[in-house]
């Protein structure tokens, strides 16, 4: 059976007149953990955001769920969520306004009202902010009054409470300590909802820079120049992959 | 010999080199007629008619104007922010609309601006008829189109990032856009709302001088027939509710993170709309439009207005509007620069005050008492009002400022006026110039004020053509008084670019 979710096809992408992708061909299938290595300005960041169809390609085609992103209707469309570097918080909203924003997609727009107004319910954004360790006195803080960490578990509440199946995230444990970057990793590969027993194939692709962080990922992905030089199991990772890219 | 260096300094002091050509004029033109009326004008300030009728007459008039003021300012504020969304890039971005269509919105609404109040309020009289919401409606058209341009410019500082994050949620188009232009637009509010309400109160006194209704007529009234105590009672109350609003303005925080007071203001929000479009229909539908059908020969009247002359009113606008912004660059920093100490602070601040307080045709008319009727005499007027509130904002920006180059320069043995020009000035002249740029445009929309009393420029001709229903005559002074405005507007957007 074929269990592609997205799927990269002779990806290029230019911006400039410098080549930032060249020529990339990519699968993700359903239940998938990949790290993703390389060095800054390798193209990682440009491949997530052709992943989740923020940038389009110059050249190549993308397909999400065997279609292309024109095609996907916008709950399809939904399935597929980022945690970006620079986090993309809404800076006056406060952190559980921010969190809430991850609902957007699956309410009408009254709940976006409720939520600017502050008056609809925040009991499923302050779970998910617990389970990413931002406690109580955080929760109507603004962002811009927020720590680096703070902001950056913000930011993983907000894609984790989303529930989509396929999770994208560009250096997400940037900013957080020893700790709390375990409880992280843990909350981004495996199904948040511990009480259900049925684990869900969520498929996660994050781009990294620690090596020590890589023992529960299947796959590894090494990007430089932005071309793709190895997609392994990570049992097979040898020095030699990592001297290709570094 | 030295080159004069032109500098952003040196750029806010030779504008008063207008006062040249200004000055030749108004000594020509000066007579003797009027100066013990002006005297009496003058004593009357500190001896203003106080008695219980005139005090029930001034809170009756002031209920008026607060009333026409603040309606409109509710209007045009709400209507305001939604055109500033629906003429801001974010908006067709989120919704995939061509934006042909944006640019055409942001056309219509400048043509709607670039027309003063005053001559939408004269002209809607002169259709419909003296009417209390005339005033309402008048202020209204331009003050949304100003209040869509101000958040339009907020909605366009949005992080772009911000937007791809949204969009990239995939949420409902309408979720996006309120998510994304929901705290720009409460803070644009916040900083720029209770300012418009004070200018909403300041024009309906202008609109209360043509007839309108409100504390101006009255102020209109008592000048007419020569009763300045009474005239000077009215002004000295106006003033009093303009410091109070201030004061009340900077008290008031507003707290959106407050439920009960967020709906009560989203209430506002929708009932005003409501009303709004109600009003509108029942204007729409049950108005006896005594004089619309003449807006009907609009086509057949033929227009006796030559070709000579109309340029010579068009030129006369330019011409005035330059002199009028060459006084309200230049006058406050020469002011504030030889007259350089407390005491004489104090009086400047005063004399700024009252030039901002007192409607600006009836300065030209207080004028008029010792001067003919010309160019000079308009654009004198026009300028002092001007200078009256760049000097405000001068003197704030100077009062916050950092001393330290100033002080250093004087413990050097520098003068007190060299020290405050280079330490302190000339810091400030660069955003003070590009203030001026901004209030330059509204210059240009004010000269008709100045011209339907002073005969000068287009004001006049508006106002001899309205009175005899010529609307073709109408039609075409529109037409080149928003030309003007806009070609204004676009050549001060470049040098406001330049400066900041």
């Amino acid at each position: 059976m074929n269990n592609t979710l997205l799927e990269l096809k002779n990806i290029s992408y230019k911006y400039k007149n410098n080549l930032i992708l060249n020529k990339v061909n990519l699968k993700i299938n359903s239940g998938d953990k990949i790290a993703l290595l390389g060095k800054s300005g390798s193209g990682k960041t440009t491949l997530i955001s052709v992943l989740n169809g923020t940038i389009k390609p110059t050249q190549g085609e993308v397909k999400l769920f065997n279609k292309s992103f024109e095609e996907l209707d916008r709950k399809q469309k939904s399935k597929i969520t980022t945690i970006w570097q620079d986090l993309r918080l809404i800076e006056d909203l406060t952190a559980e306004q921010n969190v809430n924003c991850g609902l957007l997609a699956e309410n009408n727009f009254y709940f976006a009202f409720k939520n600017l107004l502050n008056i609809s319910s925040f009991k499923k954004a302050h779970k998910y902010m617990q389970l990413c360790s931002l406690h109580n006195s955080v929760y109507d803080k603004k962002i811009r009054k927020l720590s680096g960490g703070q902001k950056q578990r913000v930011a993983i509440a907000r894609s984790l409470i989303q529930g989509s199946n396929i999770l994208l995230a560009d250096e997400p444990f940037n900013n957080l300590d020893p700790k709390l970057i375990k409880t992280i990793k843990n909350l981004l590969l495996e199904n948040v909802d511990k009480n259900n027993a049925k684990k869900s194939q969520k498929t996660v692709l994050v781009s990294l820079h620690r090596l020590d962080l890589l023992k529960d990922f299947d796959k590894v992905i090494g990007i430089r120049d932005g071309k793709i030089l190895f997609n392994i199991k990570r049992n097979n990772l040898k020095k030699l992959h990592l001297d290709k890219i570094y | 010999m030295n080159k004069l260096k032109l500098n952003y300094t040196s750029l806010s002091f030779l504008p008063i080199l207008v006062c040249i050509p200004l000055g030749y004029q108004l000594i020509n033109n000066i007579h003797f007629g009027g100066f013990k009326l002006f005297q009496e004008f003058l004593i009357s300030a500190c001896n203003p008619k106080i008695d219980n009728e005139i005090i029930i007459t001034v809170i009756n008039r002031l209920n008026e104007t607060i009333l026409i003021g603040f309606f409109s300012w509710l209007v045009s504020i709400i209507f305001g922010a939604i055109f500033g969304i629906i003429s801001s890039n974010i908006f067709y971005k989120i919704f995939n609309i061509p934006n042909f269509f944006c640019r055409i919105i942001r056309f219509f609404l400048t043509i709607i601006r670039s027309i003063h109040e005053v001559v939408w309020g004269i002209v809607l009289m002169q259709i419909y008829g003296i009417n209390f919401s005339i005033g309402i409606i008048a202020i209204c058209i331009p003050y949304i189109a100003v209040n869509s341009k101000v958040f339009a410019e907020q909605l366009e500082t949005i992080d772009y990032k911000r937007f791809e994050y949204i969009n990239q949620i995939n949420a409902p188009k309408f979720s996006s856009l309120l998510t994304i232009v929901w705290n720009p637009i409460i803070n644009t509010f916040k900083n720029f709302g209770l300012y418009r309400l004070e200018c909403s109160i300041r024009s309906t006194v202008i609109l209360g001088l043509f007839g309108i209704g409100g504390i101006g007529t009255s102020i209109f009234l008592s000048f007419q027939t020569l009763n300045f105590r009474e005239l000077w009672t009215y002004l000295w109350s106006l003033a009093i509710l303009i410091i109070l609003s201030g004061l009340i303005f900077k008290k008031i925080k507003f707290n959106t993170t407050n439920k009960i007071l967020s709906i009560f203001f989203i209430a506002v929000f929708f009932i005003t709309i409501l009303f709004s479009f109600s009003y509108f229909l029942y204007f729409i539908f049950n108005n006896n439009f005594e004089n619309f059908n003449s807006v009907s020969s609009l086509f057949k009247s033929s227009s006796d207005l030559g070709l000579f002359d109309f340029l010579k009113i068009i030129l006369e606008t330019i011409i005035l509007s330059l002199l009028s912004t060459g006084i309200a660059i230049s006058l406050p920093p020469i002011l504030i620069g030889i007259f350089n100490n407390n005491t004489s602070k104090f009086f400047i601040k005063i004399f700024a005050f009252l030039l901002r307080l007192i409607p600006t045709p009836l300065i030209l008319l207080i004028l008029l008492t010792f001067n003919n009727p010309s160019l000079s005499l308009a654009a004198l007027t026009l300028g002092l009002h001007n200078a009256g509130i760049t000097s405000k904002l001068l003197f704030t920006n100077l009062e916050s400022q950092n001393r330290r180059n100033y002080i250093a320069m004087k413990s050097l043995g520098i003068s007190k006026k060299t020290s405050w020009l280079l330490g302190l000035f000339s810091q400030q002249a660069k955003s003070y110039l590009a203030y001026c740029v901004y209030r330059s445009d509204i210059i240009i929309r004010e000269t008709a004020i100045v011209g339907v009393i002073g005969s000068i420029g287009l004001g006049w001709q508006l106002r001899e053509s309205l009175s005899s229903f010529a609307w073709q005559e109408v039609t075409i002074v529109l037409i080149a008084y928003s030309s003007i405005a806009i070609v204004g507007e676009l050549i001060n957007g470049k040098i406001k670019n330049s400066l900041t």
